[in-house]
């Protein structure tokens, strides 16, 4: 069972995650979605620690998001928290064991997390920037992502995860 | 004897009135010609065996000059490089001149998620910029300030969904007012008697943010919807958004 990540590294990960979306993100736009680098760190941490910490590491980083957008809080704060918890949560089950179930995971809470998103920003009348196209791309490009950082770093794999 | 002595009274009477007689004017203008002919020829001759002698030294100039050219092309091409590089900043510099009291501000941050269109300045309320505040750039409205932090600020471009700025059509100046579509803006509420047209330029009307004249964009297209009131035009930004870089944050109106 892998040990729970150390939060001085946790934390400057999601500093780097926030300036790397903040900065050059855009330029790595497909089809005007980028990759939530935050999603993925959340969901690595929920899987490695429990849907407590989890919860709690997805409510900072959806926070620091809302901090940087400021016409969105506090919708990333809530629907970050909901799938750090919902991460911690699957950590525990068959999820976390291979990349089969890894990715799709990712996908699904990529849409899961805009949904809550939207939700939210409803409930605020607020309008939402990005058309359910680009949340698809996104979701593609999240998947695609943490399976090349699964095949690159096999050690990223959640804690009860199995050799493959 | 007669001949000469002729000639020599002729020269003598010549002298003693001051003016040429008819034997010099005679014999200076057939020598004029031919010294013409014999200088010409002379300038010639001489202009040719000056150009072979000079060959050597017009080969070496011409090869210094080719080498100064091939200096001054490569130093043209990377003042050009530099240029390409910061264009913007000159650009905001002319702006700038006719705001001599707006702020130079560069834009470095972005929506993490991109979801909605606002970007990061360098500068904040330290700096005097307040929340309402229009920023432009050298070719047109970029938007208006929402959040002034002490060092940064966020700003809310024209193209957001959120974003709606009073707007004339230039040419007949049809009011409307501009809201952003993510990409581009719409130019709504405009009269169906206005006689819009594609390429029409249409700038910001007097408001809170601005004053009257910057440029938002251009039409693209027209929409008439039946039996509306209004009409609606979408506009090409006047600004590229893609690579904004210097910015300047007008004076709070």
């Amino acid at each position: 069972m892998a040990e729970p990540p150390a939060w001085p590294a946790v934390t400057l990960a999601l500093a780097a995650a926030l300036l790397f979306q903040t900065t050059l993100g855009p330029a790595f736009a497909l089809r005007g979605a980028v990759v939530s680098w935050i999603l993925l760190l959340v969901i690595w941490y929920g899987f490695r620690t429990g849907w407590g910490r989890g919860l709690f590491f997805g409510l900072i980083a959806g926070a620091c998001e809302d901090a940087l957008s400021p016409l969105t809080a506090p919708a990333w704060t809530f629907a970050t928290a909901l799938i750090g918890a919902a991460a911690g949560r699957a950590g525990s089950t068959f999820v976390a064991e291979s990349r089969a179930w890894l990715v799709p995971f990712v996908v699904v809470a990529t849409l899961l997390r805009y949904a809550v998103f939207g939700l939210i920003m409803h409930l605020e009348r607020r309008p939402l920037g990005e058309s359910f196209h680009t949340v698809l791309w996104q979701s593609a490009l999240d998947g695609l992502v943490a399976l090349a950082l699964m095949l690159v770093f096999p050690q990223l794999r959640g804690r009860y995860a199995a050799d493959s | 004897m007669i001949a000469a002595a002729s000639i020599a009274l002729v020269q003598l009477e010549a002298a003693k009135s001051g003016k040429p007689s008819i034997i010099t004017v005679g014999v200076a203008s057939t020598a004029a010609a031919f010294q013409f002919a014999v200088s010409g020829a002379a300038g010639g001759v001489r202009a040719a065996f000056g150009s072979i002698a000079d060959v050597p030294h017009l080969y070496a100039q011409t090869r210094r000059l080719a080498e100064r050219n091939q200096a001054l092309a490569r130093a043209n091409a990377a003042l050009r490089e530099q240029l390409a590089r910061v264009p913007d900043r000159e650009a905001v510099d002319r702006a700038a001149f006719f705001e001599p009291n707006g702020i130079i501000a560069s834009a470095i941050g972005y929506d993490p998620e991109n979801q909605s269109r606002v970007v990061t300045l360098d500068v904040g309320s330290h700096a005097g910029v307040r929340p309402g505040a229009g920023v432009i750039d050298e070719d047109g409205v970029v938007g208006r300030v929402i959040e002034a932090e002490p060092f940064s600020s966020k700003v809310l471009l024209v193209t957001d969904l959120e974003s709606k700025v009073p707007a004339v059509v230039q040419r007949g100046r049809w009011w409307g007012i501009a809201t952003g579509t993510n990409s581009r803006i719409a130019l709504q509420y405009v009269s169906q008697d206005a006689k819009l047209r594609v390429g029409d330029v249409v700038v910001t009307g007097e408001g809170r943010s601005f004053h009257a004249g910057y440029t938002l964009g251009t039409i693209r297209a027209i929409y008439h919807p039946e039996g509306a009131l209004y009409q609606t035009a979408l506009l090409e930004p006047a600004v590229a958004f893609g690579r904004l870089g210097n910015v300047i944050v007008l004076p709070h109106i």
